[in-house]
């Protein structure tokens, strides 16, 4: 029962990484509020878990020629720099901290999403104002 | 070149994230992708989930030797991911996104407070 549990949260969750809107956070949050694990394990679980989901997404997103490559490589390659650190940051700060500071960023998060316009309609609009 | 740097800051800014708190990566990343880079919505979102994939493998191999990895534990997880992530490429096209940014803001916030005061 509980892995069946895992499995549909698993599936949930990978179906929003797949849309590209932060599966992986609520996974987080699954995992630590629901499952009981630790925030720096329930981070590993969910670095893990984008593997995959990730890469099955990105066939077909390549498919669809939704990728901008030469965007891709520059963000990737300075962005391995910083992982590399963050990660290092994580693994030697206190759980308590790690934890409330993904706390804030979750909040900040939120905001963002909730101020989120309809994309098509958005355009729309200000396409028609700069007429 | 100038739009390369862009996508540098852009990458260095996700990398941090990802790799402090394992996620969240690409709420970071759409938005400076589409703001900063002047992607088109549905080329940002491909393109953040290209650029975190090498992200997270470098942030795994820094956890894996932190020891803070469980393999057997993630299993479930990753066999529903696997499905889910087919599933919502296929579903890409087709949907309505605003909705879900809406619901996930508002499961986030709940989640966010949770952890803040908890």
């Amino acid at each position: 029962m509980k892995i069946l549990l895992a499995i549909l949260a698993g599936l949930l969750c990978g179906v929003l990484s797949g849309f590209g809107i932060g599966g992986g956070t609520l996974l987080v949050l699954w995992l630590t509020l629901c499952a009981g694990l630790e925030q720096r394990a329930a981070q590993g679980v969910n670095l893990l878990f984008f593997l995959p989901t990730a890469a099955s997404a990105l066939v077909l997103h390549a498919k669809n020629r939704f990728i901008s490559w030469k965007t891709t490589i520059p963000a990737a390659l300075c962005g391995c720099v910083t992982a590399a650190l963050g990660a290092w940051a994580a693994a030697n700060m206190e759980l308590g901290i790690l934890r409330k500071l993904f706390g804030a960023f979750l909040i900040g998060i939120a905001i963002l999403e909730l101020r989120k316009k309809d994309s098509s309609t958005g355009s729309h609009e200000t396409k028609q104002r700069k007429n | 070149m100038k739009a390369t740097l862009r996508s540098a800051m852009a990458g260095a800014a996700a990398g941090a994230i990802n790799g402090l708190f394992g996620a969240g990566g690409g709420m970071v990343l759409i938005p400076l992708l589409t703001k900063l880079c002047a992607l088109e919505d549905r080329k940002a979102f491909a393109t953040a989930i290209s650029i975190i994939l090498p992200l997270c493998m470098v942030s795994l191999f820094v956890y894996q030797r932190q020891g803070d990895l469980d393999l057997s534990g993630a299993l479930p997880y990753l066999a529903g991911g696997l499905l889910g992530g087919t599933l919502g490429g296929k579903l890409y096209q087709k949907i309505q996104v605003i909705w879900l940014h809406r619901l996930l803001g508002l499961l986030i916030l709940y989640g966010g407070g949770r952890m803040l005061l908890g």
